[in-house]
Parts: structure tokens; sequence; C-alpha cells
């Protein structure tokens, strides 16, 4: 113990002296880099090809401006000692859970449902989307506080008890996608935090439970938790002609739009599901399928790949982590990316229900961009401060 | 350090190093990770690449409408080119489903709106949509023949009604109003049970098609072929593109109809005036009748009239429930008395004394009579312990063929029957054979249906029908001598449809040859300008086959009827003696068991019938008139009958008296 003591002090030291100086970019992981910056800018080609003939016009120039406001967020995120935000961890909460009561109380309603909060100058902002990240700060501090006790119950918990609450919020907006992304995000923190695994059974049967009981067993004696129309797009996929023009359109027609792309894509002009607008929302949370009708069976498979590249890496940066807490964020985020790159995609494809998830750097939306790069970031962030040791 | 009291406390903040919990746990979000891609690559082949044709077609069909331009029918002409029915242009509103509002109240919404604007109720629409079923690429025809401004609103609204269609269209139209109704039939929308028929000859789900008379037998001359024509929508329906001709419509052809107006002009009128005479003469329940005019050297049908009849034109266009309920619904016509009917063809009457040349012939035929033998006419007629009564009390002296057709003497021709009946087994039943060789009992073939047989009754019908015991094996034991004597005189079970008569008496007026009848002539590409009309097919009638009739058996028969119409005491003397043409004809007085509205049990109510021809000496046209319940025949139906003989010889000749039977 004493030497581990010593080594930490050593370390911290060597830190210090890192964050001032230039040495610390070298640390960089420059395959992430270069995996964010092909994922960005094929994104913004993608989005281009998608939104052309949308009656507002391209939203590449939007689209760019949000990725260079990402960017600087990147930049700051990499400067900011992951520490700080365990040490900050109560203020980030609450004010997180105060932004999306404030949404609740007074955001702008869009779909029916109240997400977003209007800034001047005509933008909006969802703090829901900033939340991902700043929840999987927030918990992973409380698990890592406690790492000692991580084999008694009440720790997972405790860490429960603190991610219910922006669940919950998130959840009657409503905005069921991101509550799922959220109760992924705890998962995978809890994972990562190394609870037991009997725990963790009992919580995963506890979610099985609770799912069933939510979608089966109590509208069919007559309590709703969910309204209809959600329910029947989370159940939607499993039976996608049942109702081929209510519930489950989007279905077909996202899946018509993906296999109409075949191997080599239809192109910009070509690909009718969306141009005509056949394929609705496929700016966003569709735009997985319209790209799939553009650029085929290659072009969505370059963006896949380059997604499972960031994931191989963001795992790579948890197992090199310098402290549990940073293995815990990182672990984090890494499961929460690939969380939703696997539903939103899926979805399109009627392997998953249908939920409001955007596609990681390529769907149409600021606060969605910014915040997969400050997720980016943080793991870069983590990364250059890993252990003495390059790897 | 002053920021210490922001650092966590150190039991956390210890050298962390990858312990192998954590390492096995990483490993396995990676794995996860694999798998999630794996399964999306999967997926993403199974959609592109293997099905990726399916999706493709499927996306298509998602923006491309095919509209179809209707070909304009083809008319339908009367033997002289004189028009029947034609077309109008009318415009035709439809619905797709596909581009309906998703969602059910804003689709019920444009519904109603929908209704609001053309009359068609929802429930109608939502009916219509559901028959096509599962197909969202059909569209559903709401409405033909718009009201103009209904038109401008429709157009002007565009916007609120997605998935509403105008196509340009054409209605029929008829120019002499109800004339030939029952003859031309109508047109409408094909039913689903028709559509699973005709589906591989070219008929689309939503198009129109003949449904009775001429319109349904030559429908596939008439129809034409359609154009189409395709439109790029978007998820609203609104289009993308000018439609792109994809092919022109091709109008249907003419059809040439062997009728003459004015001869079935005449006849309706005759038939209208045959049943006021009825009644004028205190048979008040004359309702109906039928008048066909044939000629007897082809058998080409001049005119068919058929009472009460309807206006076809109730089918085109903006179609009113009340005015098609007796034509589509069976309380409805029995209310109207069935005017859709074509009494001509598909109602079979006991034939009466028009049925006596019949027996005249098969009895000379069978050396059952010698026409000049001299047969007891009487007030009765008993045989087999049963009285037969003679329509006429007041007579009691012998006759010969000649004068027992001419005052169409009962007792006379119950003899014949008699001796049909009294024939040995083996010579099988020659009456009944003969009668169906005459064309009665049998389809005529001519090209209209439904047509009912009628019917001839022999043992072997009275087996099948009533059956029983001693019908095995006994079968003539069932047959007791009063059929085989009323139906010498066409009473009991006989049933006969007017052009079934009026084919026998055709083939009384050729000289012993039975007609094919039929009321088309050819197939015609209409005149255009620069182009004359010209024939693209011709229907030729069967040639007129041989019956087997001695000439001799047939003149003595001609004789008869010629006497029936000139001698001082011929049943129609008084009606066609002072004709100008010399017309040969017998009435007939048809008892018939007729269930009346109002009344609970069937009333004996008497048919009245004259069925005849002329010019005597090279005859040209043969009539047979028929008037439901009307009476005596020379009361109601040879009057009726003169009024065509007026028309087709431009000649008028006063009716002196009323003759009977």
């Amino acid at each position: 113990m004493a030497i581990e003591a010593v080594d930490s002090r050593r370390l911290r030291g060597a830190r210090e002296t890192d964050v001032s100086g230039i040495g610390l970019l070298r640390r960089l992981d420059w395959v992430l880099m270069l995996a964010l910056g092909c994922t960005v800018g094929y994104g913004l080609w993608a989005i281009n090809g998608i939104t052309l003939h949308d009656p507002s016009g391209s939203s590449l120039t939007h689209q760019a401006l949000y990725a260079f406001a990402g960017a600087v967020v990147f930049t700051i995120a990499l400067f900011i000692d992951p520490d700080v935000y365990r040490r900050w961890k109560r203020p980030i909460y609450v004010g997180t859970a105060g932004v999306m009561l404030l949404v609740l109380a007074g955001g702008s309603v869009s779909h029916g449902s109240k997400r977003w909060i209007s800034l001047p100058g005509g933008f909006t902002f969802q703090p829901s989307e900033f939340g991902k990240v700043l929840f999987v700060l927030v918990i992973a501090g409380v698990l890592a506080d406690r790492a000692r006790g991580v084999n008694d119950a009440l720790t997972p918990l405790r860490a429960i008890g603190y991610g219910l609450v922006p669940i919950l919020l998130v959840f009657v907006q409503p905005d069921i996608g991101t509550a799922l992304v959220y109760t992924a995000a705890l998962a995978a923190v809890l994972f990562v935090s190394g609870v037991r695994w009997a725990h963790l059974g009992v919580l995963a049967a506890i979610a099985v439970g609770g799912a069933l009981l939510v979608l089966w067993l109590l509208p069919a004696s007559g309590i709703n938790v969910l309204k209809p129309y959600q329910a029947a797009r989370l159940t939607g996929f499993t039976h996608p002609s049942s109702d081929p023009r209510g519930a489950t359109y989007n279905l077909r027609q996202s899946i018509t739009a993906v296999g109409a792309g075949g191997l080599r894509g239809r192109g910009v002009l070509g690909a009718t599901q969306t141009r005509l607008n056949y394929l609705p929302e496929h700016a966003t949370d569709f735009a997985f399928a319209s790209l799939a009708e553009e650029r085929g069976f290659f072009g969505v498979s370059i963006l896949l790949l380059l997604y499972l590249l960031i994931v191989w890496r963001a795992l790579k940066i948890v197992a090199g982590a310098r402290d549990l807490y940073c293995a815990v964020v990182a672990g984090g985020i890494a499961f929460m990316f690939l969380f939703q790159v696997f539903v939103n995609s899926a979805m399109t494809m009627g392997i998953a229900p249908i939920t409001g998830i955007p596609l990681p750097f390529v769907s149409v939306g600021g606060s969605s961009i910014i915040t997969n790069f400050l997720a980016l970031g943080v793991l870069q962030a983590i990364h250059m401060r890993r252990g003495g040791r390059r790897r | 350090m002053a920021s210490s009291r922001f650092m966590p406390s150190s039991n956390v903040n210890e050298p962390y190093l990858l312990t192998p919990q954590l390492a096995v746990r990483v490993a396995i979000i990676a794995f996860l990770a694999l798998a999630v891609f794996a399964v999306l690559f999967l997926r993403l082949w199974a959609l592109q690449v293997l099905s990726g044709d399916r999706y493709l077609a499927q996306a298509n069909d998602n923006r491309v409408r095919t509209l179809r331009i209707d070909a304009a029918r083809g008319a339908i002409l009367d033997r002289n080119g004189d028009v029947l029915v034609s077309n109008v242009a009318g415009t035709r509103v439809e619905l797709w489903p596909a581009d309906l509002p998703k969602t059910w109240p804003a689709e019920l919404r444009e519904l109603r709106a929908l209704q609001q604007v053309t009359g068609v109720p929802v429930r109608q629409m939502l009916a219509r949509m559901k028959q096509h079923g599962s197909d969202p690429l059909t569209p559903v025809v709401v409405q033909v023949g718009l009201h103009q401004d209904t038109i401008f609103y429709l157009e002007e609204h565009k916007a609120d009604f997605p998935g509403v269609q105008l196509a340009e269209s054409w209605l029929r139209t008829y120019p002499h109003q109800s004339l030939a109704a029952q003859v031309l039939g109508y047109v409408g929308e094909i039913s689903p049970q028709e559509y699973k028929q005709l589906q591989t000859r070219g008929y689309g789900a939503t198009d129109s098609i003949g449904q009775a008379g001429v319109e349904s037998e030559y429908d596939s001359y008439l129809r034409g072929v359609d154009g189409s024509a395709q439109l790029t929508v978007d998820s609203l329906g609104r289009p993308k593109s000018a439609a792109k001709l994809e092919a022109l419509p091709k109008p249907g052809d003419a059809l040439r109809l062997t009728l003459d107006v004015g001869l079935q002009r005449a006849a309706e009128r005759a038939l209208r005036f045959g049943i006021q005479t009825a009644r004028a003469n205190g048979d008040t329940h004359a309702n109906g009748g039928s008048i066909v005019a044939l000629d007897p050297r082809d058998g080409s049908v001049l005119a068919m009239a058929s009472y009460p009849t309807y206006q076809p034109s109730i089918f085109a266009g903006r179609t009113d429930p009340a005015k098609l309920a007796p034509l589509l619904n069976e309380t409805a016509a029995e209310r109207d008395n069935h005017p859709g009917l074509n009494r001509a063809i598909d109602v079979g009457y006991p034939p009466g004394s028009t049925f006596k040349p019949v027996t005249a012939l098969a009895a000379m035929q069978e050396h059952l009579l010698n026409p000049y033998d001299s047969i007891p006419c009487t007030p009765t007629f008993t045989a087999y312990k049963q009285v037969f009564h003679n329509w006429t009390p007041l007579i009691d002296t012998g006759m010969d063929l000649q004068t027992a057709l001419a005052e169409s003497c009962d007792t006379y021709f119950y003899e014949l029957g008699r001796r049909f009946y009294v024939l040995p087994k083996y010579r099988g039943h020659p009456l009944q054979l003969w009668a169906r060789k005459f064309g009665l009992g049998e389809s005529t073939g001519i090209d209209l249906s439904p047509e009912t047989k009628g019917l001839i009754p022999d043992p072997a019908w009275r087996c099948k029908t009533y059956g029983g015991p001693p019908c095995a094996g006994y079968v003539d034991r069932i047959w007791k001598p009063g059929y085989s004597i009323q139906l010498a005189i066409g009473q009991g079970q006989v049933l006969v449809t007017p052009l079934q008569m009026a084919r026998f008496y055709a083939m009384i007026a050729n000289g012993g040859k039975l007609v094919s009848p039929h009321v088309a002539e050819d197939v015609e590409l209409t005149a255009t300008s620069g182009q004359p009309a010209r024939v693209l097919r011709r229907f030729a009638a069967q040639p007129p086959a041989t019956v087997g009739v001695d000439a001799s058996a047939l003149t003595d028969v001609q004789q008869g009827l010629y006497e029936a119409t000139h001698a001082s005491t011929g049943t129609s003397s008084g009606v066609f003696g002072a004709f100008p043409v010399s017309i040969a004809g017998k009435t007939g007085s048809a008892e018939k068991l007729v269930r009346l509205p109002g009344y609970p049990n069937p009333v004996n109510l008497t048919q009245s019938w004259w069925c005849g021809y002329g010019p005597y000496d090279s005859p040209t046209i043969v009539v047979c008139a028929l008037i439901e319940n009307g009476g005596h025949g020379g009361v109601a139906a040879a009057p009726a009958a003169l009024k065509v003989f007026e028309q087709y010889f431009h000649q008028t000749a006063p009716i002196t008296t009323h003759a009977s039977d």
C-alpha cells in the first residue's frame, strides 16, 4: 500500500508538469483522432446528400458550424482533468437536473414532446443530449468514491438512485429513446465499476421484468404507463406489416429505403424514399436509412467501420485509464456510444424498437454533435492522463 | 495544496491498475461490440444485397402512380346507323389510399370533407377501399360525372385533399332514353368476383364493364383499351413531375345492332297500347309484356320490347340509389314489377293457343292427323272420365285443320292430344320431341343473356321434378292423359319465351327452317373525319337449319293461320282482316297462376298472345306479342302486334271488331 501511495504522488507530480506543457498533446490517441476526423467528415458529406432535396435545403452549413463548435468543446475538454468533473459532480448533477426541470416547465414543444430550450438567434438546445455525458461523469463519480464498498448492495443502489432522477425527467418529456440511452449508460457504469455479478443479475432481472410489466402486463390489465402510440412504436418492429399506414408506416418505409439502396446505393437523385419524403425524419432519427439508400452497403460499411474503430479505441482507453473513475467514465461513454449506434441503425432495419435516438456525427442536430465531441474529448483527456508507461 | 479540499478522499485516489476483473469486463464489452456490429452488417447485407431488388421495386411502387386514361367506349348503333348509345366526357374523382393522411383522424377528416363536396357517404368510400383490400396503389373511384363547381372546388383546394385525384372519363349517354333498355344493358364498375375471373383478360380492378344486354355480351369489342400515364409523387401524393404518357387510349369499336330504332319505338309503344287496351277491356291486372319482331329469313331481331322498362342512364355518373334499387335489389324489383327483366327471353309463359300449330305439325308428321278429316268441335271434350272445356260453348260442328286453327277450336286439339297420349310406348313422346325441334323449351342461342329455356313437360321431367316411388322404373305412370291433352292447346306446365315463339312462327313463315336469332350485326370502326366507317367483324348468323317438316304440312298450317286473320270466323280477322298487307297469325289466351302483390294466393289470369307474320306470300317479318294478364289474345296482343306491322309496312288499317281467343 505504501509503495502504491508513493507511486501515486509521483504520478500526480508528473501529471501536473504535463498539464502546463505541449507534451500532453503528444499523448493523444492519434488513431482515435483520425477516426473522429473521418467520422465527422464522412457524416458531413452524408448529411449533405441526405438533406440536399429538403424544402429547407442542405443542412451542411449548419452541421459544419455545429461540428466546429463541437471541435472547440472537444479541445477544451482535453485540457480539463477528469478529476475536476469528479470534484464538481454535485453541482453538475444539480445543474443538469435543474435545466431538465426547466425544459419541462418552459421548453418548446416539438413532435408532441418537450425536449428543447430555445436560444436567441433561432437556435435550440437539448439539455438531455448534453446530459448524457454529464450523467456518466456524475454516476461514475458516485461509484468511484465508494470503490471499496462496491461489493455492498447499497453502493449500486445509491448510484441507481442518483441515476433515476434524470432518467425519469427525460422519460416524462417524453423522450423514451434518450431515457433508454441513460439507462444503458447507467448499466455500463455499474458494470465497469465492478458491481458484483449477482447484483447485476438481480438488476437485469428487474429491468426485464419492468419492461414486460410496462409493455405487456399492465396494458393487458388496463393500465397504460406508455401512451399507446409509444408502445406501438416500441413493439411495432416485431410485426412490421400489422398497420402499414399507421404505427409501422415509418418502419416499412425505412426498411424499404435501406433495402432499395442495394450494394452501391441509389445516389442522391435516385434515392426517392429520401428525396420524395417517403422516409420521415430522414435527417435525424432515420439518417441511417437515408444514408443506406443513397450510398448503399459500401457507404454504410465505411461509417460502421469508423464507429467500430471509435468503440475499439474507447475500450482501449478504459483498459489504460489511470484510475477507477477514469475507467468507469470511459467505459460508460464507450458503451453509450455503442448503444446509440446500435439502436439507431438497428431500428431503421427493423431489428430494434423505434426510438428517437440520433446517429452520432450524422443526424442533424447541434446538441447531439457537440455532445459526441464532448464525449470523445473526455475520452482523449483520460487517455492523455493515462499511466506512466506509454501504450 | 490550495485545491486539496476539492480533492476526493484519498482512498479512491490510489494508483489504478488494470485489475483482472476489469479486464474481463472490458473484454465482455468488446465482445458485445463485435457482436453488435456483426448483427448490423448481417442485417444490412440481408436487406441491401439479398433482397435489394424487392425493396427497390417497393420504393418505385411508392412513388410511381400509373394513371388510367379511360378509353371511350364504343357506340351502339341500330341497323341504319342511328346512335342508340354513345359517350359524353365526364370527370372522375378517385382516391389513392396510399396517399391519404397516415393517421385515422386526419383521414376521416378528409373523407368527411370529400363527402360534403361530392355527396358520396364516407361509409361508401371506406367500403370501396376495403373492397380493394390490401392494395394501396389501386385508386378507388368515388364518383364519375362531377358537377362543374365540384371540380373547380377540388382543383382549388387540392392541398386539402391529398390522395384525391381528378381524371377525365366517359359517361354513357342514351339519345333515345329508355329505348331498348333491356337489350342494350348498362355499364357499371366491375365487381370483385368479376374482376377475379377477368383479371387475366386485361381487366383492371376499377374498370367499367358491361353489366347486362349487349353492353355485357360485346364488352370486349366496346371497351377499347385504356391508356396510361405515369406520375411521380412525393409522400404526400403531390405530383413531382408532369404525367408521362405511357400509352394512348384506344377507343372501343362501334357495335351495330339488327334493331331498327323506328320499329323498336313502335314495338314499345304498341306494348303500352296493348296493356292499356287490356285494362280498358277489364283486364285490370295487365301490367307487363313483350313484343319481339324477327326477320324470318335470317333471324335478325328487328325489335325487342319488354315492359316495364327503365332508363339505362341512371347507371351513368352520379347514381341515385333510390333509382337503382328496382334493378339491383330483389324487393324493390318486385315492387316495380322487375323493370330490368328482359321478358322476351328471360321469362317463360304458357303459350296457349299459339302452341296449336306445334300440335298440328307434330300430329301430321307422326301420321296421327289427316288435315282434311273432320274432327268434331264441341263445347266440351270428355276423355278418361275428365271433362275438358272449349273456350266457347257456342259451337257444335265438325272441322278440318284449317278451320280449327282459324277458329282456335280447343276440342279439335284435345283430340289430337289424346291421340298422342294413346301412342304405344315404343313411339316415345313425339309431341314434346317436335316442340323441342321447333326450338321450344330450348335456348335460342341469342347473343343476350340471361336466357331461360322455358319448359316442355314430359314424363322424364315430371319424374325428375316430382320424384316419388312410382317414378323409378315406371316413368310413364306419372304421366296422366290430361297432361297430353292440355299440352296440345299449350296449357298446363308448358312454358315458352316470346322469342322462342317468334322463332317458331319464323319457321312456319320461311318454310321449315329454324333461324338463329341475334341482335348484333357487326363491329365497326366509326367514321371519323376523312375516314369512312369500316366493318371490322361481321357476326355471320348461323344459316337457318332445316327442321324436317313436310312442306305440305307447313302449307296446311300456313293456310290455317291465314284463315285466322282473314276468314269471317278467324280469331283475329277483326284486327288484321282490313290491313292492306296480308298477315297470317294466331291468337293465344293462356291461363297462368299469377302471384299478385296484395293477394294471398296466386290468381288464375289469362296471358294474351298473338304471333304471326307478313306478307303472307313472302314473309319478311314475324311479330310475337305477349301482354301479361292481358286477357284474350285478340283483345290485347293482336292489336298491339298490328301497331308493329303498321310501322313496318308504313300502312294503317282500322280495327273492325275485337275477336276472341
